[in-house]
Order: C-alpha cells, then structure tokens, then sequence
C-alpha cells in the first residue's frame, strides 16, 4: 500500500537531461539554463504538463540548452529558431514555445525573421543569448559586437557601429522588449512576466564570453529600469532608455535592463478563426481526422 | 474533328477568363478541351494569348496552327498572322471579351442560355458580360460547325494548380505555407480561397526561407503541411530540406518549374529542375520526387506524397512546371487518392547528428553511423511501397520496338503526336525512387527517342545513370525556348527522328 502510494505521489518534474554540459566551465549559458530550467519546473509543479512545452534552438553555443532541456522541439538550424517557433505554435497553438538564440542567430544569419515576429505578434518567448561574439566558430565579431574589437579576422578592428536590438525590436512593433544580464535571478524574473504576456516576447540577454569576449564588466555598468520608475507603457521612454547603450562598453557606460517595453495586443493566433478553434478545443492540427 | 483557337489582347483585357469560359461550355457539351496560357511578366498593356484547342476525340495539348483567330487588339492580328490556317476565321472589331464569347457560341450554334449559365456562374461583372455576349451572339451570322450536345458524364476541365490544390484538400493538408513565385502562384490563391470551408490554414510568409522553416516547425507537430514554390524560392530552402533529410521530417513541396537559371523567363515553361529537385541539399538522404504529366496525376501524385512522406518521414517533392500549372485539361474520371493517417507526433527533432535515446547532439562514431544506416535502410521499404503506384506508365502501341521516353507536362503533346504512329511512349511519374525495372522496356527498344522541354535532356542522363543505357544525342527531342511542345509540330519530330 505504502509503496503504491509513494509511486502514485507525483515527484517533481526535473527538466534535466542525461547529456554532460560542454559549454566552458563558468559559461554565463549555466545561469541561463538554471534560470529557464527553474521557472518552467515550477511551471510544471503549479500543473502544467512537460508535453505542453517546445523548445527550438539555433546554432552556437546557445543552442547547447536543447541538450540540457528535457522537452519536445527540435534543435534547427543557424538563424532560423523564429520560423521554426512559429511553425510549431501553428500545429498546436496550446503549446507554450520558447525560442532560444545567439545574437549570430537572431541579429545576423536570421534577422529577417526577428522583424517579422514583432509584427506577427505571435505568442512565443524569445530568448537571445548575446555574448557580442560568434563563439563556437572562435570568435569572430557578430552585428552587436563593439566598435574597435579585433580577432583573427578583423585585424584592423571592427568599424560598424553595433546594431541596437532593442531599438530594432520597439520599431518593429513587438510588444514585449526586454534585456537583463545573464544571471539566474535576472532570468527568473523576466521569463516569468515573459510568459504572463499574450503576445511576441523579445528578451536579450547580455552575457559575456569568458574565452573570446571576457569584458565582464558589465555587471557594474548594468541598473534596473524598474527601480528608476520607468514607465514600460511608455513608448518615448523606452526609446530614449534603448538609446542609453549602443553596444560599446566604455567606461562610463550605462546598461538599462528590464522590460524596456510591454504592451499587449491582438495575438497572430488570434487573428485566425482556424487557429483560435484549435484553442478552444486545446488540439493541435494533428488531432483533426479528416 | 480538331480546332484551334487562338485568343489574344493585352494584359487585363480578360483573354483568360475568356477562353476558361468557351473551355468549360465545351466540356460540358461533352467535347474535350485543352487550353494553355501564353502571358508576359507584365500586368497592363503587352501581349498575351490563350490557345484552346477542342476536338471529339481526347486530347492534351495544343497545335501550331489557327482555326479561328479571336483578336481584342490590333496586335494579335499582327503577330499571330503567320499561324493561321487558310480558311481561318478572325474575330475583331472590339476590346470586350465577352462579345467575342458571344459570336463563338454563335459560330458553334450552341444555344445563348449556356453562356449565359456559364456567365451566371462567373458571378463577377455578369449585368455587363451578358450585354456584350449579347451583341456579340446577335451580330454574328455565321455557322463554324455545330456543337452538340454529347450528355458525357462527370467530366470537368481542371488546370495543374487547381490540382495540386484540390489533391492537398482531398489528402487532408491541414497547412499550406508559400511566398508568391511564378508559376507557383496559383495554388496559394487556390488554396487561400478554400480556406474557411475547408479548415485548413494558409499563410503567406516573409520569405521562401520562413516557409520552409515554419512548415518544418509545423510538420513535427503532426500537421499535414505542404509548401510551394518555384526554382529560385527552392534554392533557398534547400538548407531546411537538408534538415527535413537529417531530422527526419515529413513535408510535400510543391516544385513549378520556369525557365532559369536565375529569373529567367518568369512566365514562361521549362522541365530545366529535375536534377535540382534530384540533388538540392547538402550531405546524403533520402527524398521522393514525384512528376506527374497533367492534373489528374497531379492530384494522385500529391496523395501519394503526403503518403511517403508521412510513412517514411522524408520530404517529398511534387515536380511540376508552368505548361502543366496553367494549362486546362479534361477530364472523365476522379482521381485515386491515397488515404494518410498522421503519424508524426512532436518529440525531440534535432538537426545535428542526434543521440536517439535521449535526442541531444552527438559526435559518436558508432552512433553516427547507425544513425545513417538507419535513415538509408528506409531506402528499400520506399521502394516498396513506392512499387504499389504507377512509377511509370506506357502509353501508344505496347509492342512498338520504337519507344518515346519522357515525364512530366510533356505527356499531352506527346500523346496526341503519336495518335496514328507506331510508337510506344514511356512515361515516368516516379524521378525518386526510380522505377530500374524500366531497363527491359528499354532492351526491348529498337530505337529510343528522349523528348524533354530543357536543354542537356535531364531524364536521359538519369536513366543513363540507372539503367546504363544511354540515348543517342541525335535522338533527342529538346525544347528550351519557354513554350511546350505543339502536337502537329513535335509529330513532325517525331516522324523524323523514326526514319
């Protein structure tokens, strides 16, 4: 009796895979994947199903999370994690997808698909690991790296002024712009509000490379947006906030984190009677007999 | 009894819908119809002709030569001159097309209530249409030949995108993704249309890139997803096909041949991306590449698409081309369509070279080659299973020692050339996995005729591969200027590559 009642005791779901981690020891990836790995687990614990999560991971160091992740989803190909999301929130739009990516993946080989997803709307978390490096191919310098970096490859530095995501993202209209710093916490926190907003949501998350881009200084330069009482609805102030970074660590240098911008709006799924029937029914396409 | 009609005028003066409307009364009427689209990359103004071929007899294709020349500009006259047959008939004089329908039922002496049921189901400008139709059907005092009717059964006039959408619907698509490429077009509209009814959904994308890779995202839910495009769209999904072979994915791509390389000639025809379809991707795996040879093996072969893929969770590719995307065809039969069940369900997908216990990356030795072994062992079931449908077919006199070789939008041409000749024709449906049994027909060849419309003859060298039989370069029938072949035209051909 005693035993039955123990296996029918529901034992908390752990997410971890048995896959050994090959990132660097001290990688800034381990606080990512704690932080993901903790907020979903108590997802699960409060009664969501592990089946009702699907991951989708691009290429580079950052895409190692779908080894280390126990869920559904598939590990695809560099630059093209947003379309792979979507195409899984259409075959079942119960699903609650998270995307992750590498500031190569999001803001270089894919960036198309970034803008469109802010357009699309569409209910899906999205997690850019940005090192400001192109790490697993050994350091080369990606959109967001800063001004005067050198490497191998651009002896003579980096002469292009950094892309601004944040800025990209709010033009584009997504409706949920975040960047915090890679620590657990920080994670925890976002991802969770992350998953409360109906819509598309664009989290950066700044960490550095210990091998190829070991500036950390960014933990000191780094304040909340939320203690400074920013106003998240406000569209003015989130760009001016996004102005404050542009990529290139210098001394002085502010790094606002937190939701820059969150404002809901009509969903891509929502848009669709096909879709929203899908919904109501908690189906995917999959469960339609034709 | 054979005619040709040509109608021509500039873009958006209505040829199109002109010609449908004539094809569709004649059709039911119980004749058979054919009707190609010959149109140039421009919205307004230029010059673009229907050609609507009708006979008593079943037929496929168009002929070179005019019975009746429908001009809604002064142009057409012009350039279609050469064309016309001696006794031929020229219809000018205004710039509404429907006036011309109305003197062609009248030349046919077929009753005005059929257009006006036809005109009626056009919905669109219908107060208008019936007035011009009117005047048309009263000014014309002629008699071209009588139209009876013949009460055939069930027969109906459908083009190829109709049916690789009609074929999708009836294979249970659930998803159709596209961004708009010529001649690939059609079926998004086709497809978009029928949506609601249907419930389905069909999206356009940002580009051929997210197609591919959101069908992918789809398919490994367990949605019956299908995507179309046309050659430079393909290449760029072809890195996403590469990880439908590696994640074993299932998904039906709708391939439209035009003529490239490059943009090419954007509307016009070409059989020039058989290899491609063959070969796109990087690294080793298994695809099936289906050609049908005119709407009603369209629908068929999308069945069987969505069938192997679903089975053998591999992509699968339906290789069509403009000539077959837009041209009419009759037909008296429905098509066989292949029931599916959904077999795929949302796991761990990977692109890289995965553990299969627990679906991580791996760059184990031993596991890697299982891994491929395990993906190539597919390879015999496919063929299997690939064996039950028609992979090829053989048309004309089944004991001729001459024999015509070809696939896909070919078919019609070829079929009405080789009416009264001694010539067995061999037509290839299935591109992958390919039929090898092929090779005794070939043996039993006294002489081998290639007819293809691309330029270095892309079956030939496939069946060289296969078969090891090669067809000499002087018995190769290549067309490669964007038009299909003509049935009076290619007999011709045909005649004296026999001698």
């Amino acid at each position: 009796m005693k035993i039955k009642k123990m296996l029918n005791k529901k034992m908390p779901t752990n997410l971890s895979t048995q896959t050994k981690p090959t990132w660097c020891p001290g990688c800034f990836n381990f606080q990512i994947l704690a932080g993901v790995k903790k907020v979903l687990e108590e997802e699960i614990a409060k009664g969501k199903k592990k089946e009702d999560f699907a991951i989708v991971t691009g290429i580079g160091c950052h895409g190692k999370i779908f080894d280390y992740l126990n869920l559904n989803g598939i590990n695809t190909l560099h630059g093209r994690v947003l379309p792979a999301c979507l195409g899984i929130k259409i075959g079942n739009p119960n699903l609650s997808v998270l995307g992750f990516a590498g500031d190569g993946d999001a803001y270089a080989e894919g960036i198309e698909h970034l803008i469109h997803a802010a357009r699309y709307n569409s209910d899906l978390k999205y997690i850019v690991h940005n090192n400001q490096i192109f790490a697993l191919t050994v350091g080369q310098p990606t959109p967001t790296t800063e001004l005067e970096f050198k490497d191998k490859t651009t002896p003579l530095g980096v002469k292009i002024l950094p892309l601004n995501p944040i800025k990209l993202m709010l033009a584009s209209g997504a409706s949920f712009v975040a960047r915090v710093f890679a620590d657990v916490k920080q994670i925890e926190n976002v991802l969770k509000k992350a998953l409360k907003h109906k819509g598309f949501a664009f989290i950066e998350v700044l960490q550095p490379c210990l091998i190829f881009h070991p500036d950390i200084s960014y933990k000191s330069k780094i304040y909340s947006l939320e203690k400074t009482g920013h106003n998240k609805t406000n569209f003015e102030q989130a760009w001016k906030k996004a102005e404050e970074f542009n990529y290139c660590l210098k001394e002085k240098t502010k790094i606002p984190t937190g939701i820059f911008y969150q404002k809901e709006r009509e969903t891509f799924e929502e848009k669709f009677p096909q879709l929203q029937n899908l919904k109501k029914k908690g189906i995917g396409w999959k469960d339609i007999r034709r | 009894m054979k005619f040709n009609i040509l109608f021509g005028g500039k873009a958006g003066q209505g040829v199109n819908v002109l010609a449908e409307i004539l094809g569709k009364a004649l059709v039911k009427q119980g004749y058979y119809a054919f009707c190609s689209r010959d149109y140039q990359s421009l919205i307004r103004g230029g010059h673009n002709f229907n050609v609507l071929t009708f006979s008593n007899e079943p037929i496929a294709s168009n002929e070179g030569k005019i019975d009746i020349l429908v001009a809604l500009d002064e142009n057409t006259e012009k350039i279609h001159k050469k064309e016309l047959k001696k006794k031929a008939i020229i219809l000018k004089g205004s710039d509404d097309n429907m006036y011309y329908a109305g003197r062609l039922f009248k030349l046919f002496c077929m009753d005005f209530s059929i257009l006006d049921k036809e005109l009626k189901e056009l919905e669109k400008r219908y107060e208008e249409n019936i007035r011009e139709a009117k005047q048309g059907y009263n000014e014309e005092k002629r008699e071209f030949c009588k139209i009876l009717y013949k009460g055939k059964k069930n027969a109906y006039f459908l083009n190829g995108s109709q049916a690789i959408a009609q074929g999708a619907i009836k294979s249970g698509l659930d998803l159709y993704y596209s961004y708009p490429m010529t001649p690939s077009t059609p079926v998004l509209g086709e497809l978009a249309e029928k949506q609601q009814e249907k419930n389905i959904l069909v999206l356009q994308l940002e580009n051929e890139i997210a197609v591919i890779n959101v069908a992918v995202g789809s398919a490994i839910t367990g949605a019956k997803t299908m995507i179309g495009t046309s050659g430079g769209g393909f290449d760029l999904m072809t890195e996403a096909l590469s990880l439908c072979g590696m994640a074993e994915v299932p998904l039906v791509i709708y391939l439209a041949t035009r003529p490239g390389p490059s943009t090419g000639v954007p509307t016009y025809t070409s059989q020039g991306d058989l290899n491609l379809a063959r070969h796109a991707g990087h690294g080793e795996f298994l695809r099936i590449v289906l050609a049908p040879g005119d709407p009603l093996e369209t629908q068929e072969s999308v069945s069987q698409a969505f069938y192997l893929s679903q089975r053998f969770k591999i992509p699968c590719i339906i290789l069509g081309d403009k000539h077959l995307a837009e041209s009419f065809y009759t037909f008296e039969r429905e098509a066989k369509i292949t029931k599916t069940e959904k077999l795929t369900k949302l796991e761990r997908y990977n692109g890289y070279e995965k553990n299969p216990e627990t679906g991580s990356a791996t760059d184990v030795a031993k596991i890697i080659k299982k891994n491929v072994e395990a993906r190539l062992r597919k390879s015999e079931e496919i063929k299997k299973e690939a064996g039950k449908f028609s992979q090829y077919k053989i048309h004309g006199k089944k004991n001729s020692k001459n024999i015509i070789v070809s696939w896909g939008s070919t078919k019609g041409a070829i079929l009405d050339a080789i009416k009264d000749l001694d010539v067995k024709f061999i037509q290839v449906l299935y591109i992958e996995p390919f039929p090898r049994e092929i090779k005794k027909e070939f043996e039993k060849a006294k002489k081998i005729i290639l007819i293809e419309n691309n330029s270095t003859g892309q079956l030939g060298n496939l069946i060289s591969e296969k078969t090891g039989i090669f067809i000499q370069e002087k018995n190769k029938i290549l067309r490669y200027d964007g038009r299909p072949f003509l049935a009076d035209e290619l007999k011709k051909e045909i005649k004296r590559k026999m001698k």
